[in-house]
């Protein structure tokens, strides 16, 4: 127990302006003397690397990075986050209007505004003060960090615009287009600048990302399960926990195992 | 009102119409030869009652007309009964010249109007003037009609030339907008400095105002110089290149020739906006922007380059794409086909962006 509360903080600052940078480091070695900060990036690949690398207790996320955004990074983070560590807790830095605010605040993960002034700050500091002493005598009394982050992220992606629905995709195959209808879908599998359409009777490259496409898509019946993963819920026959505590789905008529990141485990709760 | 007109209808004298309605009277001179012909009087000599129609018809045409546009009021339109009343003084003495024309040309008689039994002569009279009739209600609506047509079109050319004017204003101040975001982000830069280095605090601030300064002017400016333009251009990057550090470094070459050169405000900022924004900012290494004036000829040529993601990347936003295209219609509302306004990658990565401008105009004024 003692080791708990010698243990310092340590907290990681991800922002491409250096300026801002500093002026955050500075306003929270004023309010905050304690506080450790072992790494400050300057873009969202470098912030995923060194949180991954330095596994800090806080991270300070810029939105609007190159590289990466602070939500992008902050999504794989949480996937690839070692299962034996607590997940840090994340503040989203964020100038004015980058992201509709109503929805940081109702996911619950804290943010703070750019310019960044020290009365908003110290109670970022407050809030996150307890929040580590109450994971420290009792993990359950706040609800884990990435669950939060995924409640951001669903909200957010509530907020883009509905678009049309998709009935038909696409995809060209050699010299002709192949027409496959959604519902035929098994699960869209992102590779770099394409996705692979998987079917039970094979598969079509269509060039496009996730992103676009998640928002033609029927939600009921396609759930993202990972970053890279959109899968057709009525094809899902189990969910299974293996050894690592690592998540994955097996498929009716289909021999593909999906994994599930963190971020979503929560759609695979039983009832 | 008269002044009003649309040049065109200035140069015209009042007379000038009546060659247009020559070919009307000659259409009703040869309805009237088959009416007389196979109707009134048939088996008579077709070619007599055609020269016969021709000369009634030519002199009531000449007299009529004559008279109603000599006496032709202000608004150049006339009451219908002012007209008719004309026409039933015209006809009679149109009928009698005529018909003595008809003879001297043709060398037939005519029963002199004395000699005719009254009957006749109010028959004859009456034929004519149902014509004359005819012909005024047909030339008092066409009259009618081009005036509506020319009020029209006058009242459209009005209209388009306020919508240009207006589009051409809104799509300045359009482009002189400061971005909240950008703001945002300075005066975040300031504060952090200000507890920190408050020499460099100074200088953004100088930097601030002096953009501030000139994207005010520029808005409500119709014309700028290219030193006025490069030096608003260099606030702005200075500003950049403090808040962005090491990520972005830039290059502004501006010839002392044509330091003076007038130029439509406005129109670099966008561009260099757009390469900062898609190009630089979201590039990890970051890059150098070359701002370039130069002429070819008669033309002045305005290049953006930078060595950023380039067009393709999916950074590019609807954003980039709607201020090239105001751009564009600056342009073309300016100088038409003259000005033009290219974006291309570069081989070796990043967009040139460039404007063609014709060097001797100088304003944004809109033909009236």
């Amino acid at each position: 127990m003692s080791e708990h509360t010698t243990r310092p903080i340590r907290a990681l600052i991800a922002e491409d302006e250096p300026i801002l940078a500093a002026a955050l480091t500075h306003a929270l070695r004023r309010l905050w003397p304690e506080l450790e900060i072992v790494a400050t990036c300057v873009n969202g690949v470098e912030a995923l690397q060194q949180g991954l690398a330095l596994l800090p207790d806080i991270l300070f996320l810029d939105i609007k990075m190159p590289g990466k955004t602070g939500l992008e990074a902050a999504e794989e983070m949480a996937e690839q986050w070692p299962e034996t560590r607590p997940f840090p807790h994340i503040v989203f830095v964020t100038a004015y209007d980058e992201y509709a605010l109503s929805a940081f605040e109702h996911a619950a993960a804290d943010y703070v505004l750019k310019p960044v002034n020290d009365a908003r700050l110290g109670k970022t500091v407050e809030r996150l003060r307890q929040r580590l002493n109450a994971g420290t005598v009792n993990t359950q009394a706040a609800p884990p960090a990435d669950d939060n982050l995924a409640r951001l992220l669903t909200q957010l992606q509530a907020m883009t615009p509905p678009a049309p629905r998709l009935q038909m995709i696409r995809a060209a195959v050699g010299n002709s287009v192949r027409m496959i209808p959604v519902a035929d879908v098994v699960y869209f599998e992102a590779l770099d600048k394409y996705i692979n359409v998987v079917c039970h009777d094979g598969e079509a490259l269509i060039r496009t990302s996730l992103k676009e496409l998640l928002p033609q898509l029927d939600p009921q019946q396609f759930w993202q399960i990972h970053r890279g993963t959109i899968v057709n819920a009525s094809a899902i026959a189990t969910a299974v926990r293996d050894d690592m505590g690592k998540l994955s789905l097996t498929l009716r008529q289909h021999p593909a195992q999906l994994r599930v990141s963190p971020l979503y485990a929560h759609l695979f709760r039983q009832m | 009102m008269h002044s009003a007109l649309p040049a065109t209808h200035k140069k015209k004298t009042r007379w000038y119409q009546m060659l247009y309605g020559v070919r009307y009277a000659l259409v009703i001179s040869i309805i009237f030869t088959i009416v007389i012909t196979y109707g009134l009087d048939p088996g008579s000599d077709i070619k007599l009652n055609f020269i016969a129609s021709m000369c009634i018809g030519s002199i009531i045409y000449l007299l009529f007309n004559g008279l109603r546009l000599t006496l032709l009021n202000e608004q150049r339109k006339h009451k219908l009964w002012y007209m008719i009343g004309l026409m039933l003084v015209v006809a009679p003495l149109g009928q009698v010249a005529g018909l003595k024309l008809f003879s001297w040309l043709t060398g037939v008689s005519v029963d002199s109007i004395a000699s005719l039994l009254p009957t006749r002569i109010i028959s004859t009279l009456t034929f004519t003037l149902i014509g004359g009739g005819g012909a005024v209600l047909f030339f008092a609506n066409r009259e009618k009609i081009a005036r509506l047509e020319a009020a029209a079109a006058e009242e459209k050319a009005r209209a388009e030339s306020v919508a240009r004017q207006a589009m051409q204003t809104q799509l300045q101040l359009l482009q002189a907008q400061i971005e909240p975001h950008m703001l945002f982000n300075t005066l975040a830069n300031l504060q952090g400095l200000i507890s920190f280095d408050t020499d460099k605090a100074q200088l953004l601030l100088e930097q601030l105002i002096q953009y501030l300064r000139a994207t005010l002017s520029s808005s409500r400016a119709d014309t700028t110089t290219l030193g006025q333009e490069f030096a608003l251009m260099d606030a702005y990057l200075g500003l950049m290149a403090i808040r962005m550090g090491t990520r972005l470094s830039y290059t502004l070459q501006l010839p002392d020739s044509l330091r003076e050169t007038k130029v439509p405000p406005m129109l670099l900022q966008p561009l260099v906006e757009n390469a900062i924004q898609h190009g630089l900012e979201p590039k990890i290494e970051g890059g150098h922007i070359t701002v370039e004036a130069s002429t070819d000829g008669a033309r002045l040529i305005l290049t953006v380059r930078d060595d950023g993601l380039g067009l393709d990347h999916p950074g590019q936003t609807k954003g980039t794409q709607l201020g090239v295209s105001n751009i564009r219609e600056r342009l073309q509302v300016m100088h038409g086909d003259a000005a033009s306004l290219s974006l291309n990658a570069q081989p070796q990565g990043g967009v040139i962006a460039s404007l063609i401008l014709p060097l001797q105009s100088t304003t944004t004024s809109i033909p009236s």
